[in-house]
């Protein structure tokens, strides 16, 4: 068992941390950063800040160096700072869902008590103990009966509360073992709430003084780090752009419902059970790769990439078909009227037959648009060359 | 007198001299109030508060509003009339059970709906569509009777004792449930935690109250491969549908049974093989010829609706929501909204109450008076009040009634007065 002054050192973000450390440590980001950058640990805190954000723009689960000592308190406050500073959506995520998956592996580590103790005296939830393990149900199993037994339980609103932003289907109350005014949750998905709650903690901005970024700049050592973070960033950036696979290498065709999945899914945001299932189909059915469709989820907060590919590969094996457009307007995901896209609200004139044709699935919309693209590079080629006859007589 | 004038005397007067009668609701001078006045033109009168409960029945005796509501949120500012400048302080959870958002056998006996492009009409709940031109818009006649009031009183009851009770724990001291004075109920629950929760928190409760977006993927139901006995004590929503699916194969004779089961989508072949192997059916789903994934979904999903609260669910999310004033008396029927005990609730008959203390035709007490009504709608469905049945009646039809019968009709729109006979 560690005491609550080894947990607050661990985790930066526990409000006894707050307590024990920052209370003595100056209220004013600027004074806190000069005092960071004179003293002998700013080397080292530059360096290990640096790695955290060189994983983060990766989109990797893990660094090679995080310790969990009494830097890791300033390194907390640093990187909030920093974040603030850079004031970048997409980093602040990607950060968010590093920092938070480091804290999820570290929890996962500690012992039954330091994890209730976290949940109630700590975060004032309510989150029982149940020491000889209550059985909540069953399971069927390789046609087996497997019980489904756990230590913990949690006051219901608590758990609303904690999974409020977590818009996954497994996380819903229905969807949860309920009763008494709790639900019976395993350690593992307990710990996976509670990393949710760091990554919200990490893009909150709590730091009482506002941030002058002028005056933080002119500090030596910060300045340096904050301009290498910066620039590899921008350099990342711009491979994220061109290299970085989002489904095709003209994502442009896609349609409004896709193009909205994407940008969530680019700014690391989680997104729900039903926007999962459209990309992963839409993925494969136009035969993207199982890598690459695998790589897609990897900017996600819950990002396994144990699991991602097991589910990937076994949705190729099935062949399931997209959404068509009913579907997604009854799931509302449908993009049509609120993006007011043309091609979804009017459909398009078919040659063939004769008449107008409404889209009926997210991969006609795609074949539509590669056909009018199509279309417009043929006339511009023929242009060019009419030019060039013309030119050349 | 105008009907209109007439009425809001008769309202004035309940609220002058039964003030006894209206409850002192919690944090009284945190709530927002709206009243809709007697005019003709509907348009609610909102942001309003009362420093204390005298001046809010001060207010009653001197307007006596058609409609009384007050919000289930607490502010700091109840009267202001930006919503974000209220200062939201939280807000009860509100359930609102109204036959009218669910279908009752008893409507194909009271209900009209007429096509307003075309005039055909029918009975029972409006379609989509018009069959004959088309269209869809309709002009539509709610009734109520002791069938469909007590439909939603039975779901009161599902609400409580198969969910708030059993999963949410919630304390059944908590509860504030009312008669509506029209067509259902409602329920408070008045919990400090509970008023926190945020539009998107209520809407998982709902959720977990009607059945809506569940996943039978995520709790096991949908593996036909699976022995689904093993999954019978599972806490939540699975024990729940296997226990139902249970009780329906074991209440029921094979005739009645045969024509549930058609109703939840199965087949001939399929609903034999299920009365062959009534104790056992559900471990050997996958053996049953013809039963795939989706008919078995299908059938899963007519429990689960079976099994969900019928609950108006806006009502429940909204956390600025206004609600019916216990005590107060409803302008669609001149009954009163009538706080109700649990124990209350169980022998409670809106229409014909023995227990003064909670009848809510508050102007039955008037049996001398009669009045002479001629109906205005085409059609009248009957109504059965305190016993007597009056009605169904056509348009033109005159008719002496009762006091609290009059009003009912006058209150719904469907009758204008002739004249006041006292004996």
């Amino acid at each position: 068992m560690s005491d609550n002054f080894d947990l607050a050192t661990h985790y930066p973000w526990l409000p006894s941390s707050l307590i024990i450390y920052y209370n003595n440590l100056p209220e004013d980001p600027k004074e806190f950063i000069s005092e960071i950058f004179s003293s002998t640990i700013s080397e080292e805190i530059s360096e290990r800040t640096f790695e955290i954000f060189k994983a983060a723009f990766n989109n990797l689960e893990n660094v090679l160096y995080y310790k969990l000592d009494k830097l890791n308190i300033y390194m907390y406050l640093l990187i909030k700072i920093l974040l603030i500073v850079l004031n970048d959506k997409i980093l602040t995520n990607r950060v968010a869902n590093l920092y938070s998956k480091i804290n999820y592996y570290d929890l996962l580590e500690e012992n039954d008590y330091n994890i209730y103790h976290i949940f109630n005296e700590e975060l004032n939830l309510n989150v029982q103990y149940l020491p000889e393990g209550e059985v909540y149900g069953n399971k069927f199993y390789e046609n087996n009966q497997q019980k489904l037994i756990t230590n913990f339980k949690i006051f219901f609103i608590d758990y609303l509360n904690l999974v409020a932003n977590l818009r996954d289907e497994y996380r819903k109350l229905i969807n949860n073992p309920l009763s008494n005014g709790f639900v019976f949750l395993k350690k593992k998905t307990l710990i996976r709430l509670l990393q949710e709650y760091v990554r919200n903690k990490i893009k909150e901005v709590e730091i009482k003084k506002i941030i002058e970024k002028d005056e933080l700049i002119n500090i030596k050592g910060f300045k340096e780090l904050l301009e290498k973070i910066s620039t590899a960033w921008k350099n990342r950036k711009d491979e994220i752009e061109y290299y970085e696979f989002d489904g095709t290498e003209d994502a442009s065709v896609y349609p409004p419902c896709i193009q909205e999945i994407r940008s969530k899914a680019k700014e690391g945001q989680n997104l729900i059970h039903t926007e999962r299932l459209l990309i992963l189909w839409f993925l494969l059915a136009l035969n993207v790769p199982i890598e690459d469709t695998i790589k897609f989820f990897s900017t996600m907060p819950d990002f396994d990439q144990e699991k991602t590919t097991y589910q990937v590969n076994f949705a190729k094996r099935k062949g399931y078909k997209v959404y068509l457009c009913e579907t997604l307007k009854s799931l509302d995901l449908c993009r049509a009227n609120k993006d007011k896209e043309k091609i979804c609200t009017e459909g398009y004139y078919s040659k063939t037959q004769e008449k107008q044709r409404k889209i009926r699935s997210p991969l006609q919309y795609v074949h539509v648009r590669q056909h009018r693209k199509r279309r417009e590079s043929k006339n511009k080629n023929k242009t060019n060359s009419n030019t060039n006859k013309q030119t050349n007589k | 007198m105008s009907d209109i004038n007439y009425l809001k005397r008769l309202f004035q007067d309940y609220y002058r001299n039964k003030t006894n009668q209206i409850p002192l609701i919690d944090s009284l001078n945190q709530r927002e109030f709206g009243f809709i006045p007697w005019d003709d033109i509907i348009i609610m009168n909102r942001h309003i508060s009362f420093v204390n409960y005298e001046a809010f029945k001060n207010y009653l005796s001197k307007f006596s509003p058609r409609h009384i509501y007050s919000s289930g949120a607490l502010y700091n500012n109840p009267d202001h009339s930006d919503m974000n400048k209220k200062g939201h302080l939280g807000c009860d959870f509100l359930i609102d059970i109204d036959v009218d958002h669910f279908y009752t056998p008893c409507k194909e006996d009271h209900d009209l709906w007429y096509c307003k492009n075309c005039g055909k009409n029918g009975m029972g709940m409006a379609p989509n569509k018009c069959p004959k031109c088309g269209k869809s818009q309709f002009k539509s006649l709610s009734w109520i009777c002791e069938k469909c009031l007590s439909l939603a009183k039975n779901e009161i009851f599902k609400l409580i004792e198969d969910f708030l009770v059993p999963d949410f724990k919630i304390n059944k001291e908590e509860l504030k449930i009312v008669f509506s004075g029209h067509r259902g109920y409602h329920l408070k629950i008045e919990d400090e935690k509970m008023r926190n929760l945020s539009s998107a928190e209520r809407r998982e409760i709902v959720d977990y109250l009607t059945g809506e977006n569940i996943s039978y993927e995520i709790l096991g139901l949908s593996d036909l491969n699976s022995n689904l006995y093993f999954l019978e004590d599972n806490y939540g929503w699975t024990k729940k549908i296997i226990n139902k699916i249970k009780k329906i194969i074991h209440d029921y004779p094979n005739d009645v049974l045969r024509k549930i089961l058609s109703e939840y989508g199965l087949n001939g072949e399929i609903i034999e093989y299920i009365l062959n192997d009534k104790n056992n059916f559900l471990k050997n789903l996958w053996k049953i010829k013809g039963l795939g994934e989706k008919t078995w979904v299908n059938f899963l999903d007519n429990i689960t609706k079976e099994l969900g609260a019928k609950i108006d669910v806006p009502v429940s999310i909204d956390i600025h929501r206004l609600i019916r004033y216990p005590g107060s008396l409803h302008g669609s029927t001149g009954f009163r909204v009538q706080e109700l005990s649990l124990s209350e609730l169980e022998t409670f008959k809106p229409l014909n109450e023995n227990n003064q203390e909670i009848d809510p035709i508050v102007f039955a007490e008037k049996k001398d008076i009669k009045i002479k009504i001629e109906i205005l709608e085409n059609k009248v469905p009957s109504i059965k009040i305190k016993g007597k049945t009056y009605g169904p009646y056509n348009k033109g039809k005159i008719e002496i009634i009762p006091l609290h019968i009059a009003i009912f009709l006058l209150c719904k729109g469907v009758a204008k007065t002739r004249s006041f006979i006292d004996d």
